[in-house]
């Protein structure tokens, strides 16, 4: 699930990672247009906005294309580029929760509200991802959201597959908590 | 490992696929690859937030405080040596003492007890 090139398609994008390697920035083109959807999926699992995925995204790819010599292409380009992508995201929520301890802290406790989404159940569901933890709601998101399993949980986020799997637990149980009243009513 | 329980709650899991969707416009994909390519190619400045460009900045500003320090230093060392030369200047042109042999000359006591003057009055 975690790559988006199986059999004949992942030859065809070793040889494409390798001409990256050696400074094709056509190669490297392909290689975002082949990503760029993956790797959005995984950073937009860990920020809190689609603005910040996107930037994520762009910080992603720009460290990748840095590290790209240090990349080894007998290994899964896929898993390499995707725990790049975390990073990217995590490195940028830590720097948001900064900038938001320095301005408005009340702001911190809505940041799903999004006037254009409608429905109850959405709009409790966004208040609900508000009480994981940023590694609680990444989990989630990539196991039920894009269907990663916990061990490429694991390797994306760097922590151990059976924290993931702890993490999935607990965030379910506390979703499921929070929307108990509004799903039974339905 | 699928918790049965929780699979069953579609509803939750749909709104969550709902609230996580990625766009599905093509022409946004173009954009943002466009976008991608383009801040790889200038190395990263531009959108990372007011703290990327204050590093840009950093290290122009660094060179003019630099040189600003220089400049100053040397500014004030040469207003102090313009002190000190109007200094002696002054000091040298308000009391230039008469010479041994003329302080001599207008006293009246021996050429001994004229020197032990001068020499004590200054």
């Amino acid at each position: 699930m975690l790559a988006p090139v199986d059999g004949d398609g992942a030859a065809t994008e070793r040889a494409i990672v390798v001409a990256a390697q050696r400074g094709s920035d056509d190669a490297f083109a392909a290689l975002v247009r082949l990503h760029q959807r993956r790797a959005y999926s995984v950073v937009r699992a860990i920020v809190l906005s689609h603005e910040d995925a996107e930037d994520a995204v762009q910080e992603g790819f720009l460290h990748a294309h840095r590290a790209l010599d240090r990349f080894r292409p007998d290994q899964p380009f896929g898993a390499w580029l995707y725990r790049i992508m975390a990073n990217a995201a995590l490195d940028l929520v830590r720097r948001r929760k900064v900038r938001d301890a320095d301005e408005l802290p009340e702001n911190v406790a809505i940041p799903f509200r999004d006037p254009a989404e409608s429905g109850e159940l959405r709009e409790r569901l966004q208040e609900a991802l508000t009480h994981l933890t940023d590694r609680q709601r990444a989990v989630i998101v990539l196991h039920d959201v894009e269907g990663f399993t916990h061990g490429e949980i694991g390797r994306t986020l760097g922590i151990p597959e059976g924290t993931a799997r702890s993490d999935l637990h607990h965030a379910r149980a506390t979703l499921r908590r929070l929307l108990q009243n509004i799903r039974s009513n339905s | 490992m699928i918790d049965d329980r929780w699979s069953r709650e579609n509803d939750v899991t749909d709104a969550l696929r709902a609230h996580y969707a990625p766009p599905s416009d093509e022409r946004y994909w173009d954009a943002l690859e466009a976008r991608i390519l383009a801040h790889v190619a200038r190395g990263g400045t531009g959108s990372e937030g007011w703290w990327s460009a204050l590093a840009e900045m950093a290290r122009p500003a660094l060179a003019a405080a630099a040189i600003l320090v220089l400049v100053a230093g040397a500014a004030v060392v040469h207003t102090r040596q313009l002190e000190a030369r109007n200094a002696y200047a002054s000091v040298i042109s308000a009391a230039v003492p008469p010479s041994v042999e003329s302080s001599a000359r207008l006293s009246s006591t021996p050429d001994g007890d004229a020197t032990v003057n001068y020499i004590l009055s200054h």
